[in-house]
């Protein structure tokens, strides 16, 4: 029989292309058609798309790096918990140690990165599912993250809050956007990530360290995790350490994001459907804030909406197994 | 005289408490294309995955062109000159075909931590088009290929980089004649070059024809080794088994009447893009077997019947009446199914051999309270492996540790446990020694003659001819001619009609 031809990230078709970008372009529109209908007047001006956009880059940038995670089989519950110390920190070296916006960055970033690594670390080493895992270090985090904060919220001083504000938000979600293209599609990071997903066991045999890659993984996330947070406490100017695994919460979106990349992935746009996937759930969540509907039914019709649009784009093959 | 490649010393290897190769030494030369062959089970696999990195060495020594080598894996056995080209899929799903191809190996086309995609991309199609694939594109998802396809693509992986060894582990099986022909080109180049060619293959007369010199290795046991030019087929089989092997182990009965109770009634069957109006009936003890080419659709006519297809059209009909339309129904119906694509569609590698057993069958091994009996479950997994002979530690061990023959067996044995009557069995002896074959031969006459039916789907024309009593051809995903059990019919009688 004859063989089709398509093509993956970075060599992938033009059309294969065009088609996933027409259908993230038609979930755009009709999400925002859908609730300018409904409330016409106080929702989807320019001005209101791009603040809907602006915000969801926030939580695109972290669900590009947990990309990296999720396309090797793992899955990270301490998102949340990251963000939340990553800002923390990033804010005492930032306002209490005096370091200024460099205090912010690097404070994010490395706690951010640290955080992946023991992550990882610990997955690789205890060799029980990265869940349970992460589910057990975000309880440490969150500890930690209340330990720095000392028990009250850390606010950003008004002068330090650029990174979350026009347009130097958007030139840092663009900057990690390259960053994440470029480990994707033109380093070997990104050749062994989809490697280690597709068969960890013939990828080892290939000589490549899974366990290592596993670990960078986490790291990548982790690191984006911590840009995240630089513009979440830039944007949101204060972070609160909340305790008891209420930091999952903020899980939720840049996981839904991730779905979103992972669903694009055979179109080859996944970072790109990352970054529009955010803004559709921006828009609905925005929608549902304009109707002035309950947050019951917000969570419900959001929950229901993200299984639409993965089931509609995801197209699985008649016999493909689906895990 | 030849010059020796490899000296293979004292080398052993244990899984737990089986040992599966025991103070094996030998050598290879250069230049030559060596055999290796054995029961399934006997080593072959753990000696080759041992030089190629898969497995680690317990002990003894690969010493190559003067050196020893110790390869940690596929890409250190590369460096030293080594590769493999394994019988199962050895290519990687959501990679690009030269992503597979350089696997390993990307730090060539790497610069200050950057990958030059075109670059990798432009090199896999000079190779490609150098090996005469170019109909298979470097930037294409390797997903976009079929089975046969991925394994050219294996082909130009582990030959590219002009190795001086290359294992061919029971590749041939797995292709149709066009892909063995291609192979077989690349093993002539590289002999030609004076480079070695390991060949395990359970295809005697294959080994025969295109090797220079056999090894046989019995239950982890170097056993001898000859010129290819100083045997036959009977000896290499009285070698492997350890004593003679009668010739004949097809059937031997020509001229025994069909039932004309028809068990099974296949009407109309249409799979779009793989057969088209397949019309058949199954009768009563009957062993109704599908020939033709790899692509023919015949390996579909299977899934049809066990109403495992997709978007299948026409009808199924058992003798009662039944129509089956999914698999569950067919099960019900005692039918069982054997695919192929033993690893990813018969076993369940992660799970042991007594669960692959007793699989279709828990419904009969409930205790009291409904609950499922762990003692009927041992017992039962334990009867039908012995039934089958499956060579193994115990039924609480992992299919995966299993050589492919044996995985087979546990196949085999779990739809005896169900007493099937209607048996499909798509190459069932695809990747298995002479021993096995024999086995599985026997138990299909024996279940024929006990009145169960069975469709044989097989890529082998002999043992078609040898143990069917009608034979469907099938050729562009129609049926193509039907031939009745005759002892004329030859092989040219099945290839007239195939292409």
């Amino acid at each position: 029989m004859a063989t089709s031809v398509a093509t993956k990230p970075g060599a992938m078709s033009q059309s294969s292309k065009l088609k996933g970008y027409l259908m993230l372009l038609f979930m755009v529109v009709l999400s925002w058609l859908i609730f300018k209908i409904i409330t016409p007047g106080n929702f989807g001006s320019p001005s209101n798309l791009l603040s809907y956009f602006q915000s969801s880059l926030i939580a695109a940038v972290g669900a590009m790096g947990f990309y990296f995670v999720m396309v090797m089989g793992m899955f990270d519950f301490s998102i949340g918990a990251n963000i939340m110390l990553s800002a923390i920190v990033g804010c005492v070296f930032a306002s209490k140690f005096g370091m200024g916006y460099p205090g912010l960055v690097i404070g994010c970033v490395i706690t951010g990165t640290i955080v992946g690594i023991i992550n990882g670390m610990f997955y690789v080493r205890l060799r029980i599912p990265s869940m349970i895992v992460t589910t057990g270090l975000a309880l440490v985090y969150e500890s930690l993250a209340n330990f720095f904060a000392g028990g009250s919220s850390q606010v950003l001083p008004s002068n330090l809050r650029a990174l979350g504000q026009m347009p130097l938000n958007i030139i840092l979600a663009f900057v990690a956007f390259c960053i994440a293209y470029t480990l994707l599609n033109y380093t070997k990071i990104g050749t062994y990530t989809y490697a280690i997903g597709s068969n960890e066991f013939v990828a080892k045999n290939m000589g490549i360290n899974v366990d290592k890659f596993k670990v960078i993984a986490f790291m990548i996330s982790g690191a984006f995790f911590g840009i995240m947070a630089i513009i979440t406490i830039s944007y949101g100017s204060s972070m609160l350490a909340v305790t008891g695994m209420q930091s999952m919460s903020r899980n939720f979106v840049p996981t839904m994001g991730c779905f979103f990349g992972m669903a694009f992935k055979k179109y080859g746009i996944p970072l790109q459907a990352i970054v529009i996937g955010e803004f559709v759930i921006n828009i609905i969540f925005y929608g549902f804030i304009a109707l002035g509907a309950p947050t019951a039914v917000q969570d419900v019709i959001t929950g229901l909406a993200l299984l639409i649009i993965v089931t509609l784009t995801t197209q699985v093959e008649k016999g493909e197994i689906v895990k | 005289m030849s010059e020796i490649r490899l000296e293979i010393k004292d080398l052993c290897k244990t899984f737990g408490i089986t040992k599966a190769v025991q103070n094996v030494s030998f050598n290879i030369n250069k230049g030559e294309v060596h055999a290796l062959i054995g029961e399934n089970g006997s080593g072959k696999s753990t000696l080759t995955n041992m030089l190629t990195g898969i497995y680690s060495i317990d002990s003894g020594h690969f010493i190559m062109d003067g050196k020893e080598v110790h390869p940690k894996n596929q890409v250190e056995a590369n460096n030293e000159g080594i590769s493999i080209i394994v019988q199962e899929l050895g290519t990687l799903s959501g990679l690009t075909v030269a992503e597979n191809i350089f696997l390993g190996h990307e730090d060539m086309f790497v610069k200050a931590g950057i990958k030059n995609t075109n670059a990798m991309n432009r090199r896999a199609n000079e190779l490609l088009k150098e090996y005469g694939f170019d109909r298979i594109k470097a930037s294409a998802y390797i997903d976009d290929y079929n089975f046969e396809d991925r394994k050219l693509v294996e082909i130009v992986k582990a030959t590219y980089f002009k190795p001086k060894i290359v294992v061919i582990d029971e590749t041939t099986t797995a292709l149709s004649q066009e892909g063995r022909e291609e192979l077989y080109k690349q093993m002539d180049r590289i002999r030609s070059e004076g480079d070695t060619i390991i060949f395990i293959s359970h295809d005697l007369p294959e080994v025969l024809e295109k090797s220079d010199t056999i090894t046989v290795l019995r239950d982890g046991v170097y056993i001898d080794t000859v010129k290819s030019s100083d045997v036959t087929v009977d000896d290499l089989k009285r070698l492997m088994v350890g004593r003679e092997v009668t010739g004949n182990y097809y059937r031997a009965d020509y001229g025994e009447a069909i039932s004309d109770e028809v068990v099974l009634t296949a009407k109309g069957l249409t799979v779009p893009g793989q057969i088209k109006d397949v019309s058949f009936t199954l009768h009563k003890g009957e062993i109704l077997g599908f020939g033709g080419l790899s692509e023919s659709g015949m390996h579909e006519v299977g899934k049809a019947v066990f109403g495992a297809s997709y978007d299948r059209q026409g009808e199924v009909t058992l003798a009662d009446g039944t129509h089956i339309n999914d698999i569950p129904t067919a099960i019900k119906n005692s039918i069982a199914y054997t695919s192929k694509d033993r690893d990813n569609e018969s076993v369940v590698m992660n799970q042991s051999i007594g669960e692959n057993i007793c699989l279709p069958s828990l419904d009969s091994l409930k205790g009291a309270g409904g609950l499922l009996s762990g003692k009927k479950m041992k017992d039962f997994a334990d009867k039908f492996a012995k039934e089958m002979s499956v060579k193994m530690v115990n039924t609480d061990q992992f299919v995966s540790d299993l050589s492919g023959g044996n995985k087979q067996k546990v196949v085999l044995a779990r739809w005896i446990g169900k007493d099937s009557d209607i048996v499909v069995l798509d190459s069932p002896t695809r990747g298995i020694d002479i021993k096995v074959k024999q086995d599985i031969y026997q138990l299909m006459d024996r279940m024929r003659k006990s009145g169960k039916s069975i469709i044989m789907i097989s890529e082998e024309l002999m043992e078609l001819i040898g143990m069917c009593d009608r034979i469907i051809i099938m050729k562009d995903g129609e049926i193509n001619g039907e031939l009745m059990r005759s002892p004329e019919m030859d092989e040219n009688t099945l290839i007239e009609k195939m292409v």
